[in-house]
């Protein structure tokens, strides 16, 4: 891929059928005639369809439902109406059905006879997940056993289409206009949650599907000592947003994420509130730039996550990873917040050597500077991998440290 | 909302907690392994970093019936209770055989013989028995549910305060009411309302829809915008202390919503609010609509409210489990009126519900459009 492929305007009924053909791909190598996707990504991912996602304790009640079937290149939608939530692009005739409702006994086995009607007798059907009503009716649902379909789809989506990429440059663009004017309005005396009203609306101004992510504004400690008590020592990352006025010299870690078209953005800055960063400050950013440069150097196609991790060490300078140590150095990105690949997480180095980028592999890179009194450094990059590198999806600037 | 993260106050989660012991002992379990982010807070009484959606069902909460002790996911300490000590938290791993360690470790685990988890996915159903040796796995949100199902007097004043805040969002996004505002733009007005009210999360991000005209229950398509006369629903789903408010209404662009629809809208509103009596069957409330010949709505005619949902969930969908729920005290209730008409639009209304012994209270006071 390479930019001029993703359009502007991505076409979602291509992409459906697109990522329909990656997933019954997939299918077919793990063996499996149905899927049944009961988890809102997922189903988000198997048919195409968005919708402003919810609470996740109303979403158990409230949702949609996704078969996909070996030999139908059309999915099956089981979709429920909240306020206006219709279906998105056309379905098939057919493939649109009323809403199941699987927290109860009386909607699994409902679904049950549906599902029976679409699959052959004898088929292998692989689910995400299953509420307790589906576990009392497993043996109906499930003749055939139990397969797992989360690995399945995480394998079909790890590399991205090029509409998939162009919903989420369309999700990042919002972000970070929405942030543009959030940036503004960051002075002392602001709440915190003031700036997480004034992003969500800009972004939902800007055609936002949903926001997908409490929006973060983290005031970082003086030290690693006098910050949140943590069960590893290292630093809390992320810290809730409460009604805490901004000071003048309060040092942020922004963290926001929102979805357009059922794909999220990503988006991680540090700010300093009301005036300049020190130079003290500064060069915890130019270590930060130091990091994420040769990491650039080394990503690719064909490169190891464990290629990415030592360049990042390397650069760091003082041999420890320059990442929280509950997180990673990068993550996917898609239908999920954060997805395949992760590289650098507590699976450890062996994992990270057999862990192998694509093209087509969104990473977001978001490497961790820390220097007690400094505040530290901590920003996101969106990476779309390629063949000879990758396409920087971010834009935007790592104002007030730098350009 | 305060300006630190604190943990629910104490009086609010210890009644919750003895509630789902209670109910561990009725349904027979020794051990609650918990992955539903509302379960986890009403037993833990901790605050965790909200995303929206579902999420992969993972152990993030595990309640020992004979000890009472609680280990929970979280990295760190701020907005943990002082009843669960640092040495029961545990950090996030990308290899579920770490999390299956630390439960395997806990007292009471080995010995369990039946444990409940809130949903369950295969790649656990894989792993989880090697933390639980001598356990049958079952079916542990039946107990959750039972627990959430009636409100204790701090979930209702905490349930309260929920309202008002999405009451007030709800508000400002109706004052923003003219020709040519988009969906969206209704929706921003709303969402900011809230969070400027503390509560940032968002029960349901669907704030407005300019109901069709064409079709009973579809959007009405095009840009979004809404046009003189068009009916416009609103609807403010918040959560504040992790607890569920919902307020909805209809108005006109322009006018008044027509009498004729706003009256029909009103008649089943009545009969739903009339149906919200202990003891009734949760069917009384399907019977609302169908009593006087309304075509029942594409969403449940009304839903508990709580940390997520709570039982009943009364749909026509569900048309036994309806018919076998009772309606008790305590529960409070999403009742949504939904009706319409071709070549007009719907009318749409939502409201919070408390059901007492002496019959329904209102908990939400927006004015009709």
């Amino acid at each position: 891929m390479t930019v001029t492929d993703i359009p502007d305007v991505p076409d979602i009924a291509r992409m459906r059928r697109e990522t329909g053909q990656k997933l019954r791909d997939a299918m077919a190598r793990h063996g499996v005639d149905a899927l049944v996707l009961i988890g809102n990504s997922k189903v988000s991912y198997a048919t195409g369809v968005s919708w402003p996602l919810g609470d996740s304790g109303l979403a158990h009640v409230d949702r949609p439902v996704a078969v996909v079937l070996a030999g139908d290149p059309e999915p099956h939608l089981f979709m429920p109406f909240r306020e206006g939530a219709g279906p998105g692009p056309e379905l098939a005739a057919g493939h649109l059905h009323d809403p199941v409702y699987l927290e109860y006994d009386e909607g699994a086995e409902l679904f049950a006879a549906q599902l029976a009607g679409l699959v052959p007798s004898g088929a292998v059907i692989a689910v995400d997940e299953l509420t307790g009503a589906m576990r009392r009716l497993q043996h109906r649902l499930f003749p055939g056993g139990l397969v797992d379909a989360g690995r399945i789809v995480s394998a079909a989506k790890a590399v991205k289409t090029a509409d998939e990429v162009a919903c989420m440059r369309r999700a990042l663009r919002i972000t970070e206009e929405a942030i543009a004017d959030v940036e503004r309005a960051v002075a002392p005396g602001v709440r915190q949650v003031d700036l997480s009203g004034r992003f969500v609306r800009r972004a939902f101004e800007l055609g936002a599907t949903a926001n997908v992510l409490d929006p973060i504004w983290q005031v970082m400690p003086p030290s690693r000592a006098e910050g949140v008590w943590t069960i590893h020592g290292d630093l809390a990352l992320p810290l809730l947003t409460t009604e805490r006025e901004l000071v003048r010299g309060d040092v942020l870690w922004v963290d926001v994420s929102v979805s357009w078209g059922g794909y999220c953005s990503d988006f991680g800055r540090t700010w300093v509130v009301g005036q300049d960063p020190s130079p003290r400050q500064r060069a915890q950013f130019r270590r930060w730039t130091e990091i994420t440069d040769a990491v650039h150097a080394v990503t690719r196609a064909g490169a190891t996550g464990a290629e990415l991790t030592k360049a990042a060490i390397e650069a760091h300078g003082d041999g420890t990873r320059p990442w929280v140590k509950h997180f990673y150095l990068g993550h996917g990105l898609g239908v999920d917040a954060a997805e395949m690949p992760f590289v650098g997480t507590d699976l450890g180095d062996q994992f990270d050597q057999s862990l192998v980028l694509e093209a087509g592999n969104i990473l977001v890179l978001e490497p961790v500077v820390w220097e007690d009194g400094t505040g530290g450094y901590r920003a996101e990059e969106v990476m779309l991998i390629t063949d000879d590198g990758y396409i920087m999806l971010s834009d935007y600037p790592y104002t007030p440290y730098g350009d | 909302m305060a300006t630190e993260v604190r943990p629910d106050d104490r009086a609010l989660r210890l009644g919750r907690r003895e509630r789902a012991l209670a109910q561990m002992k009725a349904h027979d379990l020794d051990v609650l392994v918990l992955g539903r982010t509302a379960n986890v807070r009403y037993v833990t009484g901790a605050p965790t970093i909200w995303t929206a959606g579902t999420s992969s069902f993972g152990p993030a909460c595990m309640l020992v019936r004979s000890t009472g002790s609680i280990h929970l996911l979280s990295t760190w300490d701020e907005g943990i209770p002082e009843d669960i000590p640092r040495e029961n938290l545990f950090g996030l791993t990308w290899n579920p055989m770490n999390t299956i360690e630390v439960l395997r470790r806990v007292e009471g685990t080995a010995a369990a013989r039946r444990v409940g988890t809130d949903a369950m996915s295969p790649a656990f159903a894989q792993v989880l028995p090697a933390a639980f040796p001598a356990a049958e796995l079952v079916d542990g949100e039946l107990a959750m549910r039972a627990a959430r199902r009636i409100k204790t007097a701090e979930e209702l004043a905490v349930l309260r305060q929920a309202v008002e805040v999405a009451e007030t969002s709800l508000a400002k996004a109706v004052a923003e009411l003219r020709p040519g505002v988009t969906e969206k733009e209704l929706a921003g007005v709303l969402l900011e309302a809230a969070a400027a009210g503390g509560a940032t999360i968002p029960a349901d991000q669907d704030a407005a829809v300019v109901t069709s005209r064409e079709h009973p229950w579809r959007r009405a398509g095009g840009d979004g915008r809404a046009a003189p006369g068009d009916l416009v629903a609103f609807t403010a789903g918040v959560v504040a202390h992790g607890y569920i408010a919902e307020a909805g209404r209809t108005h006109a662009v322009g006018g008044a919503v027509p009498a004729a629809l706003a009256a029909r809208c009103d008649r089943v509103w009545d009969r739903l609010l009339a149906a919200c009596r202990p003891g009734a069957p949760a069917s009384d409330l399907l019977d609302a609509y169908t009593g006087i010949g309304e075509t029942l709505p594409p969403m449940p005619a009304a839903r508990g409210l709580g940390l997520g949902f709570d039982p009943p969930v009364v749909t026509g969908g569900l048309p036994r489990t309806a018919a076998e729920e009772r309606i008790e005290a305590g529960m409070v209730l999403a009742l949504t009126g939904y009706v319409w008409e071709a070549g007009t639009g719907a009318v749409f209304r939502r409201d919070s519900v408390l059901v007492t012994d002496n019959g329904p209270e209102l908990l939400t006071t927006a004015p009709v459009g």
